[in-house]
């Protein structure tokens, strides 16, 4: 099975264990990732901020890049995985010119999507050497992943279940909660520290009341914005995983994946007290 | 009804720049222009308030987003270019989900940022416009946004130095900056994409040049 890759910016930079972890998992599950040649920036939240149509434009010239190799594309990233969407929506709608060759058909796959399918989440467990027992996790979906659901298509928007699911096929206990697509204000604590800090903590806090030991989370902004928020619970820490995180974890029999060093909340305590490291 | 005609006019003084505007002193000129720019049914709004109460950011907002609705219905257009709420919103499509009449919210905000960017009014907080402004520059150098690099150029544009020396933010946000390197976190170079020349020239496309 072949896929083309579209990693966006963070994965070079703030989530370079993201990148790390879901090459290893895909190498796993003996998945092809082709990364898109020559790839650029999808734009994110400052694109369609200022002019709709660079919001377009930008993701429109990687989209044509992945025609080319005529292979549907899986984005890691929730802002990317929405703005390709977006931009194909209206390259389909005809209202704006694109300067390359596309047409807006090619699928583009959320990453936890993805992986939730049925046929996955049975090569998941299929592989699985050390289940994740005993680690009682929350789930955090962020907003651009779900929403708004007539550009991502999920239907359980309200509720969604991608996560959940590659969680507990890891073998994770998997808490329900309330907070699973609540914003966690994502770039807007670089400008406006004290918003961004509100909505961080709140998740948190809504995390450990539901009894979470650790978040598992698939957007590398919600991760930097969880995992670093956390000086003011200096004894209440909860580490803030990528779900390939967990899954590499559980693929290795041994392992001291060495990319929990980029972690701010040290996860290397729980998963020592869980047996799991 | 004749006492609410005479009200009017003889009510008290009103201090200046609180004037009562009347409704739809503007005609619908404005609303229909953002409704058939931004594709939304803005009209449908009847004030549910659905959007505000789930919106994360509505307490740091100074007009709530079903009173942004309205406003535009009254064509009241400097008072939403000069206002924080455009530049808080975080875009996280509560609004539009949740909204019964399938207004949608948050591009109608994101259409008036739009215009903003555009627009000779200045708005209250520039912090986050100056943001967006820095993401876009270091997109269009190199193609891909390296936070490093992007980080270097936010703190350094003199608005921002300036306002956070005021706050005395400054020293946490190098120590942060810092940390992030330790953490191996930042990337200080990134290779360039080809795609320069040709986001360039989109770029000027947008601003209207003939290229």
């Amino acid at each position: 099975m072949k896929l083309s890759f579209y990693p966006g910016c963070s994965l070079e930079g703030m989530a370079n264990d993201y990148a790390r972890s879901i090459q290893a998992v895909f190498r796993e599950l003996e998945i092809e990732l082709i990364e898109i040649e020559d790839w650029s920036c999808c734009g994110a939240t400052a694109a369609h901020s200022l002019s709709e149509s660079m919001s377009v434009l930008l993701p429109a010239r990687n989209l044509a890049a992945a025609e080319k190799l005529g292979l549907d594309i899986v984005a890691p990233c929730a802002m990317c995985f929405n703005r390709l969407r977006y931009s194909q929506q209206m390259i389909r709608k005809r209202l704006f010119d694109i300067p390359w060759p596309v047409t807006g058909e090619i699928q583009v796959h959320d990453m936890t999507r993805f992986f939730a399918e049925p046929l996955m989440i049975t090569s998941i467990k299929k592989r699985l050497l050390k289940p994740l027992s005993g680690l009682k996790v929350v789930c955090y979906y962020g907003c651009q992943m779900v929403r708004p659901p007539k550009i991502t298509g999920y239907t359980d928007y309200e509720n969604p279940q991608t996560l959940d699911r590659i969680a507990a096929a890891a073998g994770a206990e998997v808490i329900d909660w309330s907070y699973k697509s609540t914003c966690c204000g994502a770039s807007i604590g670089i400008a406006r520290r004290e918003i961004g800090e509100s909505l961080t903590k709140r998740i948190l806090q809504k995390a450990e009341q539901a009894g979470a030991e650790a978040i598992v989370v698939s957007c590398p902004l919600c991760q930097s914005n969880l995992d670093i928020f956390q000086k003011d619970r200096p004894d209440r820490r909860i580490p803030v995983f990528y779900f390939t995180e967990l899954l590499r974890l559980g693929f290795s029999r041994i392992g001291d994946p060495h990319w929990f060093k980029m972690h701010f909340t040290d996860p290397v305590p729980l998963l020592k007290s869980k047996g799991l490291l | 009804m004749h006492n609410m005609a005479s009200n009017r006019e003889d009510g008290p003084e009103r201090e200046p720049g609180k004037e009562r505007k009347l409704i739809g002193d503007r005609g619908d000129f404005f609303l229909n222009r953002i409704q058939g720019e931004a594709g939304v049914n803005i009209s449908a709004c009847y004030q549910c308030e659905r959007c505000t109460n789930a919106c994360p950011v509505s307490h740091y907002m100074d007009i709530k987003p079903h009173q942004a609705m309205r406003y535009i219905q009254l064509g009241w257009r400097e008072e939403l270019l000069k206002s924080s709420t455009i530049w808080v919103c975080l875009s996280c499509e509560m609004c539009t989900t949740y909204c019964p009449n399938e207004v949608d919210v948050a591009a109608t905000i994101n259409h008036l940022r739009n215009m903003a960017a555009h627009a000779s009014v200045t708005a209250k907080d520039k912090s986050l416009a100056i943001f967006h402004q820095t993401f876009l520059e270091v997109l269009v150098t190199s193609g891909k946004v390296n936070e490093f690099r992007l980080m270097n150029a936010y703190y350094s544009k003199p608005d921002i130095l300036k306002q956070k020396m005021k706050e005395g933010a400054l020293k946490e946000e190098i120590l942060l900056g810092l940390a992030l390197l330790r953490k191996g976190r930042l990337k200080l170079y990134t290779p360039r994409s080809r795609a320069i020349k040709e986001l360039r020239q989109a770029g000027h496309r947008i601003r209207g040049e003939i290229v």
